[in-house]
């Protein structure tokens, strides 16, 4: 076995080791990497930044556990961008198994600024249907969600008292692992014309650049690196702004394994052949 | 009480992580734990986000036509349980039915409203758009509008399958392979950097929240 | 009768007024397609448990047989019964399984859930990296344009990945020269000579526009990528995607389709 087959069959255990040690080492050297935001974080930060006091945002938690780490940074430096500026904010989902984590958030945030539940915001939770439930929701809201998770009759909290359908809500952010947010652009922008921003994991961001483009939404957050610039416009630097040097040791690792892979293959290929 | 759940979780996190030296009881343990509680979830939000508020509040909750008319849905809803018994199981098709039909026409309206118009709209590009006073600046501009329509109409016809991609079509259609795995790269790119943030948010898990090293 | 044509006609109406609706979204049809969105609303819900039965039924047969790796059934289903017993009991208590005061949310959910979930997936980290140094081959010209994709976005979407790509795509560059020359010696044929020989030198050449342009412009070169390429391919894919998905919908409308009756 030569040098050229051994770059070519290094035992993927020895992958995953490296792998680890990459993720690792960095978040216990506590290292951090400053980021330049985006332009299409930026342009989702500013859509809030413009709001008024008071106006409504909506947050869809459309994701779970599995995407966890990429997105929760994201919704934490939104909530607490919403609320410092004294938004009014709603939450629903479409995603059951995660539903819960876009609530931990909420209550998280909403304690830091001593915000009221029901007067500054509240928790609708979940309904099946998807696409019906968008569109319902640009009809009545009231006959989509005519209780709040707990039960309690919307009329009878203060902040819903006057949002009635998507003319009410200024914003809508789904943060989305699938194509839920597809159908949030299809129904609720499309029809109703309802302002969104997008928050995506990345495997999902670059689906959704073409709505980005036909303004379909008015910003765009991909990606861990997506949550790392939203938490450095806010000045609140989190999980996803401390995973940033760990996220750029692996890619690099990545590309001189696919490197070491490719210089293995065409070797061996010369080898053959001669 | 939260430190020993923390264990707990940290146990099963590593019980996961297992698998990666080869497939083991404690995976296996885990991953069934997993299948299990996930599909008792599905029941509880049936309960608390589907049936309690939309029907039986609802029920409460409204008077005369409106309170009546729940009647259909609730029907239909016990139609699609008749599945579980295998006698009368055609009953559900009913309920399906419904939900097939509305899936669909949700599709179409959707499709063509949502997707098909304001992306064709967005794709109708001027080649030639000045928006700066450099006349460089401009040009590169002007380009990517060039590009950008290219790039779909060649995609479109990539898949295009109904003739052979020969002639003026092969052509395109080489031009259309060619967007398409520049944008499959980038997919591909991005798909990584997802992946690694998951283990990076587990990895601070087990060094922060656990371990407290971090 | 009752079997087939009663639900084909059930797919029809409620398919056709939700179409009838975008055009028409006054009375009667908007109203219709309202009170219609709201049956599915309620209805679609059970459609989220369908399948459970044969999920359980399955563990189940497999503990009463005693069958191999019967215990990790019996986990499963004590899972499930826990995680339901648990939710509605911490439901009956404080209204709801996810309000905050519920223990089902503060324990089961955040310390047993969140993390078998979280750390299942992380598992494909290692996988893609994997995968990525196996089958990551520039065997073609398109093989290797999908390649190169990926490296600039991944290099060009975190900080600090513009400087290491000038020392790795110099690494590739000098890999491919030395190749190439090794290549070209193994030829007999002039002209393949001068074309191996020619194109090493030309990849030693491009090591400087890279080291010169990529540490200040790659995360604009990963950026016009993602706006421009990558955008354009995708919106043609995802038009080809609508039309088809348009077409089924039909089918499935006017009942040519009916799979789902089976």
């Amino acid at each position: 076995m030569n040098l050229w087959d051994r770059l070519a069959t290094i035992d993927r255990r020895i992958i995953y080791l490296l792998v680890a040690l990459g993720v690792i080492i960095p978040i216990v050297a506590k290292l951090s990497f400053r980021v330049t935001p985006l332009r299409e974080v930026r342009q989702a930060y500013e859509e809030i930044e413009k709001l008024p006091p008071g106006s409504v945002v909506l947050f869809s938690i459309d994701y779970d556990a599995a995407s966890m780490p990429e997105l929760q940074p994201m919704l934490v430096a939104m909530l607490d961008h919403c609320f410092r500026k004294n938004l009014k904010v709603l939450m629903m989902g479409h995603w059951p198994l995660g539903l819960p984590l876009g609530q931990i958030a909420l209550e998280q945030v909403a304690q830091k600024y001593h915000k009221k539940y029901g007067v500054d915001y509240a928790f609708l939770g979940f309904r099946p249907g998807v696409a019906a439930v968008m569109i319902n929701l640009g009809k009545d809201l009231r006959q989509v969600f005519n209780t709040d998770y707990r039960g309690t009759p919307v009329d009878s909290l203060p902040v819903l008292r006057n949002v009635h359908n998507y003319n009410d809500i200024a914003i809508l952010v789904g943060l989305e692992a699938g194509a839920t947010g597809d159908a949030w652009v299809q129904f609720a922008q499309a029809r109703y014309n309802q302002k969104i921003i997008l928050g995506a994991t990345a495997v999902v961001a670059p689906d959704l650049y073409p709505y980005l483009q036909a303004g379909q939404i008015v910003g765009l957050i991909g990606g861990l690196r997506g949550a790392a610039d939203y938490e450095q416009l806010v000045q609140v630097p989190g999980p996803a702004f401390l995973g940033m040097p760990a996220q750029t040791i692996i890619h690099i690792l990545v590309v001189v394994l696919i490197i070491l892979g490719n210089l293995g293959y065409f070797a061996r290929r010369q080898g053959g052949r001669r | 009480m939260n430190v020993l759940w923390t264990w707990i979780a940290a146990g099963l996190t590593l019980a996961i992580f297992s698998f990666l030296y080869k497939d083991n009881p404690f995976y296996k343990f885990a991953e069934h734990i997993y299948v299990g509680s996930s599909a008792a979830f599905w029941f509880i939000y049936l309960w608390y986000f589907d049936i309690k508020p939309k029907l039986l509040d609802a029920w409460v909750m409204n008077t005369g036509f409106e309170k009546y008319i729940l009647i259909v849905p609730a029907i239909l809803s016990v139609m699609m349980l008749t599945r579980f018994i295998p006698q009368i199981a055609w009953i559900s098709r009913w309920a399906i039915a419904f939900t097939v039909g509305m899936g669909a026409g949700l599709g179409i309206t959707g499709a063509l409203q949502g997707f098909l118009v304001p992306q064709v709209q967005a794709t109708m590009l001027p080649l030639w758009e000045p928006v700066s006073s450099s006349t460089l600046y401009n040009l590169g501009h002007s380009l990517n509008n060039l590009l950008l329509v290219l790039g779909t109409i060649t995609a479109i016809f990539y898949f295009y399958f109904s003739r052979e991609h020969k002639g003026g079509l092969g052509v395109l259609s080489k031009i259309g392979i060619t967007f398409i795995m520049v944008a499959f790269g980038a997919s591909f790119g991005y798909t990584i950097m997802a992946r690694v943030s998951l283990l990076i948010g587990r990895i601070y898990f087990l060094f922060h929240d656990w371990l407290h090293l971090v | 009768m009752m079997r087939r044509t009663i639900p084909l006609i059930i797919t029809f109406i409620s398919g056709i007024l939700l179409v009838f609706a975008l055009f028409i979204p006054h009375k009667p049809f908007g109203n219709l397609e309202e009170r219609f969105n709201d049956w599915y609303i309620i209805v679609s819900g059970f459609t989220m448990i369908l399948g459970m039965d044969s999920l359980l039924l399955h563990h189940w047969n497999k503990i009463r047989r005693r069958q191999a790796d019967w215990f990790h059934s019996a986990a499963l289903i004590v899972a499930f019964a826990v995680t339901l017993v648990w939710g509605f009991y911490s439901g009956i208590k404080v209204g709801n399984p996810f309000d905050p005061k519920s223990t089902f949310l503060q324990y089961f959910y955040t310390y047993v859930f969140v993390p078998l979930q979280a750390t299942m997936f992380s598992l494909l980290a290692f996988f893609i990296a994997s995968a990525a140094y196996r089958a990551f081959r520039a065997r073609t010209l398109n093989a290797t344009l999908l390649l190169v994709a990926a490296v600039v976005v991944m290099l060009g979407r975190v900080p600090k990945g513009s400087g290491a790509s000038v020392v790795l795509f110099g690494i590739a560059l000098v890999a491919l020269a030395v190749g190439l020359v090794l290549h070209g010696r193994s030829l007999v044929d002039l002209r393949g000579q001068l074309l191996a020989y020619g194109g090493a030198a030309l990849s030693i050449l491009a090591i400087i526009p890279i080291a010169k342009y990529f540490p200040t412009y790659l995360p604009a070169v990963a950026d016009w990528i993602m706006n421009i390429p990558q955008l354009a391919a995708k919106r043609g894919i995802f038009i080809g995607i609508a039309l088809g998905g348009i077409a089924m919908s039909l089918r499935i409308i006017l009942g040519i389709e009916r799979t789902y009756l089976k």
